[in-house]
């Protein structure tokens, strides 16, 4: 069920055949963690990359296409520690109809000017997500049709999902539930042991 | 005077070959209509009968869950993502819970998987319910819906019997399914289990179940005008519904026999013996006739998995506090709109860095422009109907 990277190590990922074969089609380079695929491209090759992907390698299901915000500065949540390379991450996941395999390409935008070419006439199932994309990260999708709001309202200002936009309503209130767990005797190593006899008549 | 007979042939020819000319009228349907299953709006142009255009408007019922959930805790964030496709919420938490797990690499108790992945069937069967009892009212029959409700009930029933909420069952915690009242002192730990009882009542409801979806079909299967209203109408060609991402049932109907539960290991679905129904023409029809098919299915698994589940714990060790470790996955699970999915990305922190939820419904109904191009206004109803959408589950 699961699959720890340590084991990717030693033994060869039952997924690593197929992660190579997808990165050698599309020029990319491919990652294995937790049982899924990704492969990063540039963003030159995002577009050739998608219409690979469909044509030659089987992977016609689009799933969905959206961002990470990496960001050293955050205005919620938990920054992500360690050095971070500031950057949109645009994913885009896709399938085939058969045996399961999926693959999430990815590639790095920068975040000053977020652009990249529109992949709707590879898969037209793009246009909703890439106008999410739009809206919640302020990435410009360069020949996508209408580029309108999709969920927010047109006269809507800041883009909601990067890292840089407060949860206004946070900023008013904090959160009653951010207060701290008190730590329990032996700390995080604490654990919770389930219910173990079984019940006879279930 | 003396007429111009080429000019009268001429008034004469054009008087029977000039068309019609009809206005366009821009038709505005919803965002409150029975029809739309919450708030959404349709904008078409209409010429004649017939309507063009077709430009759905969403964002009625935005509630920026993938923003909530980077200030919220694990534990927190199963009673957001159970409120996203509300008709089954159980199915919603499974995939999430496991997106965590799989972080964390810990490995869930069998029974707690089978408990799952019975309550994930259940959900299942009470989503499709819910479609057997709407569909054929919005074509104009509303006798079915009160059998499909009246099973409904029974399902739910069971459900909250064991999670305490028919809707929001918020019943899966990292590591298995919610624990005794007492995972604090172990001298005030009380056992908990299934409500005694259930697995004997879940077997007794699944076979009348079974009765009723007999029923249900007989009313609507014999029944010309609504054959005559489904039949060859919103035909989905598969390529077509694979490059909007339409999965589920509304994909399956197109002819394509893929089952997420078939090829992902989220929940122990290799142990079932169960088939994956599919369609033949991709019409309103088959995607009717294929969720009918599915809860006969889900039956069977759930015959099964009572059979065969196995006793021991509901929960793995987990830490009191629970960190989840960096890293990202996907994970994605064949709920009853189609393929949902959680693309989670970990710092080592209480709560996600970003979560990604990728919903059914939205892609689904991403497909209507397509599909509506064309088509008479009354089938508009009877295509929207038949993809199952639930705007919670597009707008989340």
């Amino acid at each position: 069920m699961t699959s720890s990277p340590s084991e990717t190590e030693t033994t060869v990922h039952p997924l690593q055949e197929f992660a190579d074969a997808v990165a050698g089609a599309v020029g990319g380079e491919a990652k294995i963690a937790f049982d899924t695929v990704k492969v990063r491209v540039a963003p030159e090759q995002w577009v050739s990359t998608l219409t690979t992907a469909r044509d030659e390698l089987g992977l016609v299901f689009f799933s969905f296409l959206s961002a990470v915000d990496w960001s050293a500065e955050v205005e919620v949540g938990d920054p992500p520690g360690d050095e971070v390379e500031e950057r949109f991450e645009l994913l885009a996941a896709v399938g085939d109809l058969g045996a399961g395999r999926r693959v999430i390409f990815t590639t790095d935008l920068a975040k000053d000017s977020p652009v990249i070419p529109s992949v709707v006439d590879v898969f037209p199932g793009a246009n909703w997500h890439e106008r999410e994309a739009h809206e919640m990260f302020g990435i410009e999708f360069v020949g996508h049709p209408n580029l309108a709001n999709l969920y927010l309202p047109d006269s809507f200002m800041g883009n909601p999902l990067r890292k840089s936009y407060p949860l206004l309503s946070r900023e008013v209130k904090p959160w009653p539930g951010n207060v701290d767990v008190e730590p329990m005797p032996g700390g995080d190593e604490e654990t919770t042991e389930g219910p173990s006899e079984e019940n006879p008549e279930a | 005077m003396v007429l111009d007979q080429d000019l009268v042939r001429h008034l004469s020819e054009s008087s029977v070959s000039v068309e019609l000319e009809t206005e366009d009228m821009t038709l505005n349907i919803g965002p409150q209509h029975p029809s739309t299953h919450g708030v959404l709006r349709l904008v078409a142009r209409v010429d004649g009968e017939r309507a063009f255009d077709v430009q759905p408007v969403i964002g009625y019922m935005h509630r920026g869950y993938e923003k909530l959930a980077e200030v919220r805790s694990y534990p927190q964030i199963t009673t957001l993502v159970n409120r996203i496709d509300w008709v089954s919420g159980y199915a919603n938490e499974v995939p999430f819970i496991v997106a965590a797990e799989k972080l964390l690499e810990i490995e869930v108790p069998e029974r707690a998987q089978y408990i799952r992945l019975i309550l994930t069937e259940m959900a299942r069967i009470s989503s499709h319910l819910v479609f057997m009892a709407s569909y054929p009212l919005e074509l104009g029959a509303p006798t079915p819906l009160f059998f499909a409700l009246r099973e409904r009930e029974r399902v739910l029933d069971l459900l909250e019997g064991v999670t305490g909420g028919r809707f929001h069952p918020n019943f899966n915690r990292i590591g298995g399914v919610k624990p005794a009242y007492g995972s604090g002192s172990s001298t005030r730990k009380v056992i908990q289990d299934l409500p005694a009882g259930f697995l004997a009542e879940t077997r007794d409801a699944m076979d009348k179940v079974t009765v009723a979806v007999d029923e249900i079909n007989s009313l609507v299967a014999g029944n010309e005008i609504i054959l005559a209203r489904t039949k060859g109408v919103g035909v989905l060609p598969p390529e077509v519904a694979a490059s909007y991402g339409v999965s589920g049932p509304n994909l399956r109907a197109s002819g394509v026999g893929f089952d997420l539960r078939k090829v992902e290991d989220y929940l122990p679905y290799h142990l079932f013996d169960f088939e994956v129904p599919v369609g033949e023409n991709g019409d309103c029809w088959d995607r009717w006739h294929v969720r009918l098919l599915e809860i006969r299915q889900s039956v069977r698994i759930i015959q099964q998995a009572i059979d065969g589940i196995p006793s021991g714990p509901l929960q793995a060790k987990v830490p009191k506090v629970i960190k989840v470790p960096k890293g990202e996955t996907y994970v994605r699970a064949e709920n009853p709109k189609g393929e949902m999915g959680y693309y989670l990305v970990s710092n080592g922190a209480q709560g996600p860095y970003r979560l990604k939820i990728r919903s059914a419904s939205f892609s689904n109904i991403s497909i209507l422009p397509w599909i509506l191009e064309g088509v008479l206004i009354p089938d508009i109803i009877a295509i929207m109907g038949s993809l199952d959408f639930v705007l919670g589950d597009v707008d989340r």
